[in-house]
């Protein structure tokens, strides 16, 4: 039993197995692609479509209506590879046999650092090293791991600037030049045939890794929504408690849990603050030597962790209404919010003589921070004095820093 | 016939004047040609041949015009023009030329 994919082949539509199904895209793209600068290209694509739309009707029957992969493969060999003007092959020398160049008309095929998606398990960076060096994907994983704790964690940023550098290989010229290989059209067949192959091998592997990766997210969702949930169940009980009284418990908590979010973001912002200004937490120093920027990622991390089922119970709230006036308890929490931030402002930059002082002079505060906390990276990653292209590397750092923070709220 | 690889070249180079010389007989579809083409020294496959003819009607020396069929889809149908009726003459006139020449040398 095989997987069926339906196409459409210049306006005809036909049912291929699956392995097949690669066999002939990966032809078609090469055809793209060998005649990317061709004035004609729209017309002769659709003229090849039409032509192996007329030699795959030819193995359809009435009671069989789907084209093998051999099948495919055969028509493809008697299309014959795609050439333009300055590689136009004589053609067959015998007359069955036509003849197949076997050497790429383009000369050796040039090898590309990409990012291959399949198989990878974060972003693909590793898999596309493999692929370049055609070794074990483990083994580059390996290596990673040993490198980062080498380095003190600095490999990290490796990673993450190579993540947002190298390009992903989407297209199967660019797989191909991932791995170096020569690119022609039979041997782009015979690669789609043989990843087939791996694939169907590997699926264990990937169900495997699926699992574990499920379980990963499954546990850490436990954790963080630990008393999300407990705050929730409490919620519910309390708002469906009884029909009228229920609601308006609810337009009740809504209040009480705009006004806590708003102080704890308003807390939080001021803690970075001050930690990035003064090294110390509303002037509580901080023990041991623990960098400033790791102490600002673990003030990140505890407020996602406290901000999260916050979120939940205020969503609980809005589930728990019936819904009819959702948008008007969402309304409701966000001008109380607002509000409530607007005011601990005013009343901050009023009242607080620090915070005052801050804003008086914001853009050399600013400053400071900025600096007390590249100093913090420098002193962590070397003892050596500043070099402009660990500046660079910095802000990628914060930058990605920052990146994972949004995606951690979300 | 077995013909030496290193003839390869003399035929790609040859295979757009043996189009020429097959669709000034008569009008012809690419499947014909490649059945023409097949029971010779030169037979080619279409992931050749629509390049080629493409590039021939761009440079004005075949077009072709739409033609319904009985079995199948309409087909493209190619004629030669003007130009291509002269390029096919000139063509001829240098093979005789070239015959004479080599047949001329070994003397």
């Amino acid at each position: 039993m095989n997987t069926v994919i339906i196409i459409n082949l210049n306006g005809n539509a036909f049912h291929l197995e699956e392995p097949g199904f690669q066999s002939l895209r990966a032809y078609l793209e090469r055809a793209q692609v060998q005649l990317r600068d061709n004035p004609d290209k729209t017309e002769i694509m659709a003229d090849l479509e039409q032509a192996i739309a007329d030699k795959c009707a030819r193995y359809l029957r009435p009671h069989k209506n789907v084209l093998t992969a051999a099948e495919i493969d055969d028509v493809l060999k008697e299309m014959g590879p795609v050439q333009t003007d300055g590689a136009t092959p004589a053609g067959a020398t015998g007359g069955e046999q036509p003849h197949v160049g076997t050497k790429s008309s383009a000369g050796p095929a040039p090898k590309r650092l990409y990012q291959i998606r399949e198989g990878a398990m974060l972003s693909g960076v590793c898999t596309g090293i493999a692929a370049y060096f055609s070794i074990d994907v483990t083994i580059v994983r390996i290596l990673f791991v040993v490198l980062t704790v080498l380095t003190g964690g600095l490999w990290t940023l490796v990673y993450i600037g190579m993540m947002l550098v190298v390009p992903f290989a989407n297209t199967g010229e660019e797989h191909a030049a991932a791995a170096g290989a020569p690119f022609n059209a039979q041997e782009v067949i015979d690669q789609a045939k043989k990843h087939y192959a791996e694939f169907k091998d590997s699926k264990e592997w990937r169900r495997h890794w699926r699992q574990q990766r499920r379980e990963w997210r499954r546990r850490w969702h436990e954790g963080a929504y630990w008393w999300g949930h407990n705050l929730q169940r409490n919620v519910h009980q309390f708002s469906t408690g009884a029909g009228y009284g229920g609601h308006l418990g609810a337009a009740l908590l809504i209040p009480f849990l705009a006004v806590f979010n708003a102080l704890l973001f308003c807390l939080w912002i001021a803690a970075i603050v001050s930690l990035a200004t003064t090294g110390a937490i509303f002037g509580w120093v901080i023990g041991g030597s623990i960098p400033l920027w790791v102490s600002i990622l673990i003030l990140m991390f505890i407020y996602s962790v406290i901000a999260r089922p916050l979120r939940h119970a205020r969503r609980a709230i809005y589930f728990n209404t019936n819904g009819y006036n959702y948008l008007w308890f969402a309304a409701w929490y966000e001008i109380l919010s607002t509000g409530v931030l607007i005011l601990v402002c005013w009343f901050a930059y009023t009242h607080v003589p620090q915070v005052h002082d801050f804003f008086q002079h914001f853009v050399q505060n600013w400053s400071t921070m900025w600096n007390n906390l590249i100093d913090s990276f420098r002193h962590t990653v070397s003892h050596k004095p500043s070099d402009s292209w660990l500046d660079a590397k910095l802000s990628g750092a914060a930058a990605a820093a920052s990146t994972a923070f949004l995606a951690l709220r979300r | 016939m077995p013909a030496d690889q290193k003839f390869n070249p003399i035929r790609k180079g040859l295979l757009e004047f043996l189009i020429l010389q097959i669709i000034s007989a008569d009008k012809v579809y690419v499947a014909d040609m490649m059945k023409r083409l097949q029971e010779t020294d030169f037979a080619t496959q279409e992931g050749t041949l629509y390049p080629l003819l493409s590039k021939m009607r761009r440079e004005e020396f075949v077009d072709y015009e739409w033609q319904e069929s009985d079995s199948g889809p309409p087909r493209k149908y190619y004629k030669l023009t003007a130009k291509g009726k002269s390029q096919l003459a000139e063509f001829k006139d240098y093979w005789a030329y070239l015959n004479t020449t080599i047949n001329q040398l070994g003397r």
